[in-house]
């Protein structure tokens, strides 16, 4: 407070058009495409929600992408793990057959990423706020309480986000995590986006994955814009690497065929296993 | 009251004034005790001791239960789950699992023997309508039916099976759900994969399997049975438990614990949800069980 009893407010970057991705999984060339396809939208900025690394093959490669274009990032379960040397990804999954995958992806993964970039994940926020326009956004990587929380659009209740924007002071919440994008605008005005991820298709038999972007304006405009991409050199650095062969056939095919007990009944139908 | 005589002694007791407790952090699942503990099976290892029989625990009424959902909505919950005994026996189960599902994703346990085609479409209907997720678990202990029906009864292994291939065909990707109690019979197979694949040569591609440990209580507790203490408790996060982000209404009040509802020292309101959000005693031998495996009732 100040002496005269007004708060004094943070400053809070405003914009008017930015654009937002998660999960990239270390999927370099995925990564190459959005950005590039990002600077031809007239975007003020690019923002990242966190999970650079698993899944995919040399995780060391996203990092420089990632600082050249200047993205804005924060962190995610896989981050955090990294960063702080802990023995699992913290997913959240409880199946034994995801655990068993997760493990794989995971041990990799911390073998393959350097001491400086665990370093610059360590230091990422765990949260960041912005104003897009006179929205106030507040940005997670699973909810804005739980870095993990799993937020799928047919097992989050309105009256659930409704609870995190008012706790947060947020007009729009941001988040990824599922690796399955959603929108929905809540009857108040304010709105909740997963802005889906660029690391892997979204298991709807598409090989292209998914970012947002989103416009300031009397209507909030949500865009969710594909991602085209060479997924097929990215599948066979997987094989050469070593992954399991199940995660090159997920990006060939555009169908998850591991991480599926985490999905709720709805977004499971939609799959193909 | 019907009154303990069915129980083993231990599970009325009340929590010592040292019991350890778990926090409350937040209202994320909350469970409906709907039949209480009125079953038509009466399984060895029944973690209430449900049966046919002169229920322990009385049914919640309607009334409750949608009184619960709107308050729970209220709170921001994020997943609702109906529970008993057997909630097919309630009159309204289909009625009630539409209203949580106006609210938030809803799970309903069951022992599937009551799902017959007619039951099988109007679930399937509830879910075509629902912005949000259904999930029907059925309970199902040993791929082999011998072994299954001596846990669960005569007859229990078809009729449950029946329900999921008949749930499977209408989309609904029911998920099975067994206790290890059987593990034995089958020495050095895994589990899950002899699920997985029994479910799979039934023609069911999308199989969903949750194990569960066994619990020292209901008609497997004893007197004696092992609790915590502080000291056990050193260096673990309490916020993992799940009663430190859930309830549960059944008759009598509000409970954090899904498999201890009913128990009167388990009971930490006779109001409202809210009125419950307190810390939990940690009191029961089933809570060591928690501790120790890190299960939760929850799908995942």
């Amino acid at each position: 407070m100040r002496a005269d009893g007004d708060d004094v407010q943070e400053r809070i970057a405003e914009y008017r058009r930015i654009a937002v991705f998660g999960g990239v999984y270390s999927n370099a060339p995925a990564l190459e495409a959005m950005l590039a396809d990002a600077r031809g939208r007239d975007v003020e900025a690019v923002f990242c929600l966190g999970d650079m690394g698993g899944f995919g093959p040399h995780p060391d490669r996203v990092f420089p992408l990632l600082r050249e274009a200047g993205v804005l990032a924060i962190q995610g379960n896989y981050d955090e793990s990294l960063a702080l040397g802990k023995t699992d990804c913290g997913c959240g999954y409880t199946d034994p057959r995801d655990n068993h995958f997760a493990r794989i992806s995971y041990e990799y993964t911390f073998a393959k990423t350097s001491m400086e970039n665990k370093r610059w994940l360590g230091g990422l926020p765990a949260h960041r706020r912005l104003r897009l326009g006179t929205r106030r956004v507040l940005m997670s990587h699973g909810s804005p309480r739980v870095i993990n929380e799993f937020l799928w659009e047919s097992a989050t209740p309105t009256g659930l986000l409704k609870r995190f924007l008012r706790e947060g002071a947020a007009d729009v919440l941001l988040c990824t995590h599922t690796g399955i994008k959603w929108h929905r605008a809540l009857p108040d005005g304010t709105h909740a986006v997963n802005v889906g991820v660029i690391g892997r298709p979204e298991n709807d038999g598409s090989s292209n994955v998914w970012y947002t972007v989103l416009t300031a304006g009397p209507d909030l405009s949500v865009e969710f814009i594909p991602v085209h991409y060479d997924y097929e050199t990215l599948a066979r650095q997987m094989e050469q690497e070593g992954l399991p062969p199940e995660f090159a056939e997920t990006v060939r095919t555009g169908w998850w065929t591991t991480c599926l007990e985490n999905l709720p009944s709805q977004e499971r139908s939609r799959g193909k296993f | 009251m019907i009154g303990p005589m069915r129980l083993p002694l231990i599970n009325w007791m009340a929590p010592p004034a040292d019991a350890p407790r778990a926090p409350f952090l937040r209202l994320s699942t909350l469970w409906i005790q709907i039949t209480g503990t009125w079953c038509n099976l009466e399984c060895v290892h029944c973690i209430n001791a449900s049966g046919p029989a002169d229920p322990w625990l009385k049914p919640v009424s309607p009334e409750v239960v949608r009184r619960a959902i709107r308050e729970a909505e209220d709170l921001g919950v994020k997943e609702i789950y109906f529970t008993g005994g057997e909630p097919f026996l309630h009159a309204e189960m289909l009625a009630l699992l539409g209203d949580a599902l106006e609210v938030a994703p809803t799970t309903v346990l069951t022992n599937g023997t009551l799902i017959d085609e007619a039951m099988a479409d109007g679930l399937a209907a509830l879910a075509r309508r629902a912005s949000y997720s259904l999930e029907v678990r059925v309970s199902l202990d040993d791929t082999d039916p011998e072994t299954n029906d001596r846990v669960r009864g005569a007859g229990s292994f078809s009729k449950a099976v029946a329900a999921i291939v008949r749930l499977n065909d209408r989309g609904l990707l029911p998920i099975v759900t067994a206790t290890e109690i059987a593990r034995a019979a089958h020495a050095g197979e895994g589990m899950y994969e002899r699920f997985r694949g029994f479910l799979m040569a039934r023609g069911i591609e999308k199989p969903r399997v949750k194990i569960m440990p066994v619990f020292a209580l209901g008609r497997l507790g004893r007197e004696g049975d092992p609790r915590l203490t502080e000291a056990d408790l050193a260096g673990f996060d309490r916020g993992l438990l799940q009663c430190s982000e859930s309830r549960v209404v059944g008759d009598g009040g509000v409970y954090a614990c899904p498999i201890l509802a009913g128990l009167p020292g388990a009971r930490l309101t006779e109001g409202t949800l809210k009125e419950s959000f307190a810390d939990a005693p940690l009191y029961h031998p089933a809570c060591v069980t928690c501790v120790q495996t890190g299960m939760t009732c929850k799908n995942g």
